[in-house]
């Protein structure tokens, strides 16, 4: 048997019995039990860690794992995190009251893609593409006051949309929903979707620019 | 009449799952020029995912 990583935790009740808790030196990972034989890619597993995934944030914030990372044992969870285990520590109990929320909105303009023709190696056509990814961007208006709504990062996720993530108090997302059906009204002519509460995806990135 | 908002959610659910978080370091992240390969992996996962659920839902 493996387990498919969840999400990193503060404590164990945080985890138990919604999903397996496997010990990561002061920490906890939440796994689902998989089969070896089951592929990663099953559908029910997918949508059962999906569940799991929600049912874990109504109890506590957690470090989400992306999907696809599985163990067979704490120490092998142990030899693949160790490194990161104190940033962590550091990250959760800072964020123990927050979650993340995402708004993503459609783009005003984008860059075509690049031609994979027209570069002599592939490093430099995914340069381009990463690139003209990064061109995307939103209305400046509607940006700022969708930065107004709280403390809030800007990612590009493709060429077609830009999500501002937003870090939010778990007494907060009610407020910030509200904010979402305002700023609906104020710019009745950009389609954006707000969706949350989330786990710490963008916000367990120390490295985001 | 199926309803768009559970779909709308079941799917930003699988998008944040498949495609959001921390990825462990030499578990099969590969990236080139800023390019994380392993993300584009994981969207044909979502894809095949999306299609097995329409799929299923036809039935």
């Amino acid at each position: 048997m493996r387990a498919v990583v969840i999400g990193v935790h503060l404590r164990r009740e945080d985890i138990e019995p919604v999903a397996e808790a496997i010990p990561l030196g002061e920490l906890f990972l939440s796994g689902a039990a998989v089969a070896d034989d089951q592929p990663l890619g099953d559908r029910d597993l997918v949508l059962r860690v999906a569940q799991m995934r929600a049912s874990l944030l109504e109890r506590a914030t957690f470090i989400a794992i992306r999907y696809g990372f599985a163990v067979r044992s704490s120490e092998e969870a142990m030899a693949k995190c160790a490194p990161q285990i104190e940033r962590w520590r550091r990250l959760l109990a800072l964020h123990r009251d927050n979650v993340e929320m995402t708004l993503k909105v459609a783009v005003a303009s984008t860059r075509p893609r690049p031609e994979r023709q027209a570069f002599a190696s592939g490093a430099d056509y995914l340069r381009a593409l990463h690139e003209a990814t990064r061109a995307a961007d939103v209305d400046p208006r509607f940006r700022e006051a969708a930065s107004r709504l709280g403390n809030c990062r800007w990612v590009h996720r493709d060429g077609r949309s830009l999500e501002c993530v937003l870090l939010v108090a778990r007494d907060g997302v009610e407020r910030v929903r509200a904010a979402g059906e305002q700023l609906k009204r104020d710019f009745p002519e950009i389609p954006f979707l707000l969706s949350g509460p989330w786990p710490l995806e963008v916000f367990a990135d120390d490295d985001h620019k | 009449m199926p309803d768009q908002s559970q779909d709308l959610s079941l799917l930003e659910t699988l998008d944040h799952l498949l495609d959001r978080g921390v990825v462990i370091a030499g578990e099969a992240v590969i990236s080139i020029g800023d390019v994380d390969l392993l993300y584009l992996g994981l969207n044909i996962v979502l894809a095949n995912v999306d299609a097995l659920i329409r799929t299923t839902e036809r039935r």
